[in-house]
This record gives C-alpha cells, structure tokens and sequence, in this order.
C-alpha cells in the first residue's frame, strides 16, 4: 500500500501534496478536540498494524484499518494518518518523504468515503446491520485504495490496469480480515464504548 | 487495559518484516554482481529488467535477473554506475555503484579489460601471476567471504525493533499531549477574558 520514492511522477507527487494537504488542513479544522485522544489512538493503530504482516501463503499481507478509522474519525482520518505514515517513515522506511502526500491521500480519502457511505448502517438499532455496514467499510476502503494506488501509478506510466488487477488481487485476503476486523470491532464498540464512534450522539438524535 | 498492554507487548515481540525493496550491488574485479528483492525475505521475480545506466543517463544496458534476484554486469569503464529495476506495483529500487569500488585497470573512460581478462585465463601455476592477476584473484575470495556478512548487516539494517514501535507510539501521545494542551491552554485564556 505505502507506494516508494521513486515510482511516481513529480506532477502526481505534487497534486498528491496538495491534495493531501487540502485534506489535512480540512480535517484539522473539522476535528471535534473532543475527540483528540481517539485520533491519537487510530493513529497508533495504524502505525503499528502496518508493521504486522500476517503471513498468508506465499505472501505477506498487513492490515490497514483505514475502513475503521474512517469511521470513527471522519475527516480527521488525514491528520490522524499523515502523522502515522510519517512516522513509519521515519522508523520503519515504508514508502518515503516525497510520496507522503500521495499515500496520505490514497489512504486518507477511502476512510473518508467510509465515513458518509457507512455511517448510517453502524449506527442501525440491529447488531447483524451494524456489523455488515461495518465489513462492507473495512473491505470497501481497502479495495478504494488499492484502486488509488493503480491509479497514481497509471497516471506516471505503469499500465493501469496490469497494475490494479495485481494489487486487487493481492489484497483480496487483506480486505476479507479487514472486513472481519472492522466488524468486530464495531459490534465490540458498540457494545463496551459507543461514544468512540460518536454513536450515542446518533442514537440520541434518532 | 493492562490485559490489552500485555496482549500489544506479546505481538510486538514477534518477529515482522518490512515490505521494502532491498538490495545491493557489489564489484568483483570488473564484473558487477547484484541482487534485489524484498525484505520479508522474497527475491525479485525471475525476468525483472535492470537498466543500467552511466551518471550522465547513457544506457550502458539492460538485463534481467535470475530465479535468486541476481544480476552480473561487465564494467568496462571505470565510472559511477546506476542501477534501477521496476519490481511491479510501485517498488522501484535505484541502486549505485561508485567508481571507486571497480579496480584501476578499468581506464576512466571507456577502457579495456585485457589486464583481467589475461589473469583470468591463466589459472595454471601461481608463479605466472602478475600483479592485476593476483589482485583480481584477492578480490574475488574477499568478496565470496564478505557475501553473507553483507547480507546479514542489510537484514540487520532492514528490521525495525520493539524502540521504533515505541518511539513511534510515543510521538504519537506526545502530539496528542500538545494538542490538548494547547487547547486547554485557549479555553483559559477564552474563561479570562470572559
């Protein structure tokens, strides 16, 4: 998913940095202080689970949980992952400084997407509803990724779709445990803390 | 909580490999050997082109690498050579060779390889040996012996430890520390005013 220095063009690094900033910038200024500590938290989440690559098969894969962070942030999503993508590129080497913006944005702009798309279904009265919206969220922001990352890449010359069937299918098994995790996790927030995704406000307006 | 700390410590403490691309280019007398791949331990696929390149952008040649990742290229000139291979789905990995590490047989422009290419033929008795022969052959074993501590120390280097994580986990809180204490330190200066 971290796509490298080096792959992309300087026009699509430089719209990704715009972009990314727009988003940021966006996001900062429509983050809730309230609800700074859970930012800190997703954000640690998502640098870490980058980090744990499950093996499966002749591959490895890592887990994203942009869907999950998309939903319990909104558009907060982009400082949140700016900060963790810096970080893990600092410490860990995955993707680099010049690709930050373009990451930030493939990631970013899916978990935002979840956010207005999936919202409703997690906050429905029934737990089966909740935790399908919640799969659909997860395996939905993957998928819009990877199809981003094909994308920025067709747009500095790979063939777009040799390179999204590749990635696609590569992240089939990740976007089914991504929809599992996702739901799992909403049923158990539902159930232990409601306010993390700001569900009690929902239920109280219902 | 504490159960989650310990349930987070257990994970970190396995062992996780970065997806990056990784690899290295090493001069062996005038040939250049290299090799990539990624660092969860996967070579580069069979077929994957390398352009080779001088730093003025002049294509010196294209190859492909073998089932291990790995490439050989004569050098025939003595000047920073570039490597860069394509590995699918956005990895790219750009590598250089400097001038310095090719033997000084090597003439700085386009030279020829006739000092090492008569040592090699002339493997019969040692006595034979001249000078760029002998040197050539010390090249050769020190970089067989060097093989595996050069990929250990990059294996080394690649793996990210339980300190990154930490650290990493630490910026995070402390970003978040300021944020609340900026915002904190509003509302009071806002409950003054008022």
């Amino acid at each position: 998913m971290h796509i490298v220095d080096g792959a992309l063009s300087e026009p699509v690094l430089a719209g990704g940095a715009l972009l990314a900033l727009a988003g940021v910038a966006y996001g900062l200024k429509k983050m809730d202080y309230e609800h700074l500590p859970q930012v800190g938290v997703l954000s640690a989440a998502f640098f870490i689970a980058s980090y744990i690559h499950l093996p499966i098969g002749f591959s490895s894969v890592h887990l994203i949980l942009n869907g999950l962070i998309g939903l319990a942030l909104g558009w907060a999503a982009f400082p949140a992952l700016l900060v963790a993508l810096i970080l893990q590129a600092v410490f860990f080497g995955f993707g680099g400084f010049l690709v930050l913006g373009v990451n930030t944005f493939n990631i970013a702009l899916p978990a935002v997407m979840v956010y207005f798309l999936c919202r409703h279904g997690i906050a429905a009265s029934s737990p089966r509803v909740a935790a399908i919206w919640g799969a659909i969220g997860g395996a939905g922001a993957v998928a819009v990724t990877t199809m981003m990352v094909a994308g920025s890449l067709a747009l500095s010359g790979e063939a777009f779709w040799l390179a999204a069937k590749a990635t696609l299918i590569a992240h089939i098994p990740v976007m089914l445990v991504e929809g599992f995790v996702t739901a799992a996790a909403v049923l158990l927030i539902r159930k232990v803390k409601p306010e993390f995704l700001h569900l009690a406000e929902d239920w109280d307006n219902a | 909580m504490r159960k989650l700390f310990v349930m987070l410590a257990v994970l970190f403490a396995l062992p996780a490999n970065a997806h990056n691309v990784v690899g290295g280019v090493y001069a062996i007398g005038s040939t250049i050997e290299g090799e990539a791949g990624f660092s969860n331990g996967d070579m580069a696929s069979a077929g994957t082109e390398v352009i080779v390149t001088d730093p003025a952008g002049n294509v010196l040649m294209e190859t492909e690498t073998d089932e291990e990742g790995f490439f050989t290229f004569e050098a025939t000139a003595r000047v920073d050579h570039l490597f860069r291979m394509e590995m699918g789905s956005g990895h790219v990995l750009e590598m250089v060779l400097t001038a310095e590490e090719l033997p000084e047989s090597l003439a700085a422009g386009d030279g020829a390889v006739a000092a090492v290419a008569a040592a090699k033929k002339s493997d019969g008795k040692a006595v034979q040996y001249d000078d760029a022969a002998m040197q050539s052959m010390i090249e050769k074993a020190v970089a067989k012996q060097v093989k595996p501590l050069r990929k250990e120390l990059r294996a080394f280097q690649e793996k990210a430890g339980l300190q990154d994580i930490l650290g990493g986990i630490g910026y995070i809180f402390g970003l978040c520390g300021i944020g609340m204490w900026w915002r904190q330190r509003k509302q009071t200066q806002a409950a003054k005013a008022a």
